[in-house]
């Protein structure tokens, strides 16, 4: 089915009444996706400067407030809100995945990502132009397929095609109803910008690699801000801490960075990663190699925000041509 | 290749093969055009990958408190601002000058606004320099101060709090900054009631007025927190604020000058500014 670009804001405002839409868009200078306001779309953005997993996994999330008399009263926070992301780009779209697998899987469900995740519809567009940092086809990604989303839109000239991946992505689709018409889009093949030298025995290779001589050079440029982890689409780490005001208060998570020293200072004052060689081992470790390990695929989903803003340009895609070189 | 590179390298060279230094601290390219890399040159065989051109522009000086207290000195290519850095660090008792080797780089082509008010485009401290002077320029570094200080106090507040409000708290511009250079920063204690972890406009604003305030009459105006703030929030309009009152009330004032004035809220004198009290 088919869908001209001119009538997709016709088309939103008929799911715009059961959903929140959440599009890309810019504020102050800065690219995310936000609520559309029903006013023009803007398509043009390669990958929003902020990742959309904040949508799903808010940088400060409240999990509970209490208060205390001479009883404690505790609220827990529940609040699911039916939601369409829409024009997410397929590396992100893959990004989700890893954060289901992290928050659903393996016998424990996170129950404020669940809900979330439970009432969020994803319109992904494929890529017909990618940014200079992209290098997803590289990670085992097809620019212009994101297999995970409930609909994949393919842009041509004019129009989209519309594919509904998911029983609820049909559903969506029958909304835009006289909007669509029969037809195909024929799209070339797209390809990334940037490539590495990432294979699948590299994640094994690594994992013999933790005392190699490599991690005293590559991380010396880091700054250790939490630049690539907060941009990135993937890092899901949190902390948890509490807003104390008088007998009442809050409980909440917020993202936390393992590019922060006091992200492994443990009580008394030691760290076991004491320094960034082994914080940035970490986290190039964790993107992949340790994840392989767990869950079978990459962290990195090669959408490239961390190598276009790291302040010191460190560039992980370098890194994964060096490693592929390293001869054991 | 431009000659100053060619030179540079040549420089490096010879200080790694006669042992003066243990490394040298530059920059590199990566495979970006308009980005280089802060590299470490310990091998005189590795010294082609050091580049300078107009996108050199990481601030270097930092780096060598990775090794404080080692033996050696540590080389580092230093441009006007690196070596005001560099200054600031010896003066707060970080670095010792004897451990360090300055390679000074007249720096004249940087493509970023923030240069545009450099005062010091030559290293104001150096051992060798590598090419000739430039020309220093007149610049009025307070320029956008006097647009946001023609603001009233509630478009003031909303300048501040949109931009704080897009603050994601990754700490860039604390952890490039010469002047953060404590060893244990107020923003990393896990304190109920101190800086909250919370990302929202409130405790974004409390962490940027005080890292403000923490660095303002210390700052060595190299912008780079403007230039690696991910969110691109005016940064360093805040400590030229407070440089600009600092000039108003004690006279003229730059930092990490080797003229050996101290931080001037780190001194006190009878004949000090009290008109506000």
């Amino acid at each position: 089915m088919k869908l001209l670009k001119k009538d997709l804001k016709e088309a939103l405002r008929l799911i715009s009444d059961d959903f929140e839409l959440l599009l890309p868009g810019e504020g102050s200078g800065v690219s995310r996706f936000a609520l559309w306001d029903g006013g023009d779309i803007d398509l043009s953005y390669g990958n929003t400067q902020l990742p959309p997993k904040d949508i799903l996994f808010p940088h400060t999330e409240k999990m509970y407030s209490f208060k205390c008399a001479t009883d404690v009263e505790v609220t827990e926070e529940a609040e699911a809100k039916s939601r369409i992301v829409f024009g997410i780009r397929p590396c992100d779209m893959r990004a989700i995945e890893c954060m289901d697998k992290v928050f659903l899987e393996k016998g424990f469900t996170d129950s404020f990502y669940s809900r979330k995740r439970e009432h969020t519809l994803f319109i992904a567009m494929g890529c017909t132009n990618p940014c200079r940092t992209c290098f997803c086809d590289s990670m085992g990604l097809t620019p212009g397929d994101a297999p995970a989303a409930d609909i994949l839109l393919v842009e041509s000239d004019d129009s989209f095609e519309v594919k509904a991946q998911t029983q609820r992505g049909k559903e969506i689709a029958e909304c835009f109803g006289r909007l669509l018409t029969d037809g195909k889009v024929q799209v070339s093949k797209v390809s990334c910008a940037l490539k590495t030298k990432m294979s699948d025995d590299l994640p094994e290779k690594l994992s013999g690699m933790f005392e190699h001589p490599i991690w005293d050079e590559v991380g010396r440029a880091c700054i250790g801000c939490a630049t690539c982890t907060y941009v990135c689409p993937t890092c899901y780490c949190f902390d948890i801490s509490l807003d104390n005001h008088g007998s009442e208060g809050v409980s909440f998570r917020c993202w936390d960075s393992c590019m922060f020293s006091d992200y492994t200072r443990m009580a008394g004052g030691h760290n076991p990663r004491p320094t960034k060689k082994e914080r940035v081992r970490n986290r190039y470790m964790h993107k992949l190699s340790y994840f392989n390990e767990r869950y079978g695929s990459a962290l990195c989903v090669g959408c490239g925000r961390c190598v276009e803003k790291c302040p010191a340009n460190l560039d992980i895609t370098e890194f994964i041509d060096k490693v592929a070189e390293v001869r054991l | 290749m431009n000659d100053i590179e060619t030179k540079l390298r040549e420089t490096v060279k010879r200080l790694l093969a006669d042992h003066t230094v243990r490394y040298v601290i530059g920059w590199e390219a990566t495979r970006f055009e308009d980005k280089t890399r802060p590299a470490f040159i310990s091998d005189s065989a590795d010294t082609d990958r050091l580049v300078w051109n107009k996108y050199c522009v990481s601030s270097l000086a930092k780096y060598a408190l990775d090794e404080q207290h080692s033996e050696g000195k540590i080389g580092i290519c230093v441009r006007g601002c690196d070596s005001r850095a560099v200054c600031r660090l010896i003066e707060d008792k970080q670095l010792l000058r004897e451990n360090l080797y300055l390679i000074g780089l007249p720096c004249d082509d940087k493509e970023m606004n923030i240069c545009d008010t450099c005062t010091h485009r030559n290293p104001v401290i150096y051992d060798e320099l590598v090419g000739e002077p430039v020309l220093e320029r007149q610049a009025d570094r307070f320029a956008m101060v006097g647009l946001m200080e023609a603001m009233s106090a509630d478009e003031r507040y909303s300048f501040w709090e949109s931009n704080y409000s897009k603050c994601i708290r990754c700490y860039a511009c604390r952890n490039i900054c010469p002047a953060c250079n404590c060893r244990a920063c107020y923003a990393d204690q896990e304190r109920v009631g101190w800086q909250g972890k919370q990302m929202n406009t409130a405790q974004n604003q409390i962490y940027g007025l005080t890292r403000t305030y923490h660095v303002g009459d210390r700052c060595i105006e190299c912008g780079e927190c403007e230039r690696v703030c991910p969110m691109m929030i005016p940064v360093m309009l805040q400590t030229r604020k407070m440089l600009k009152d600092i000039n108003e009330m004690f006279g003229d004032y730059e930092c990490g000058l080797p003229d050996g004035r101290a931080p001037v809220l780190g001194e006190y004198t009878l004949g000090d500014a009290d008109d506000f009290m």
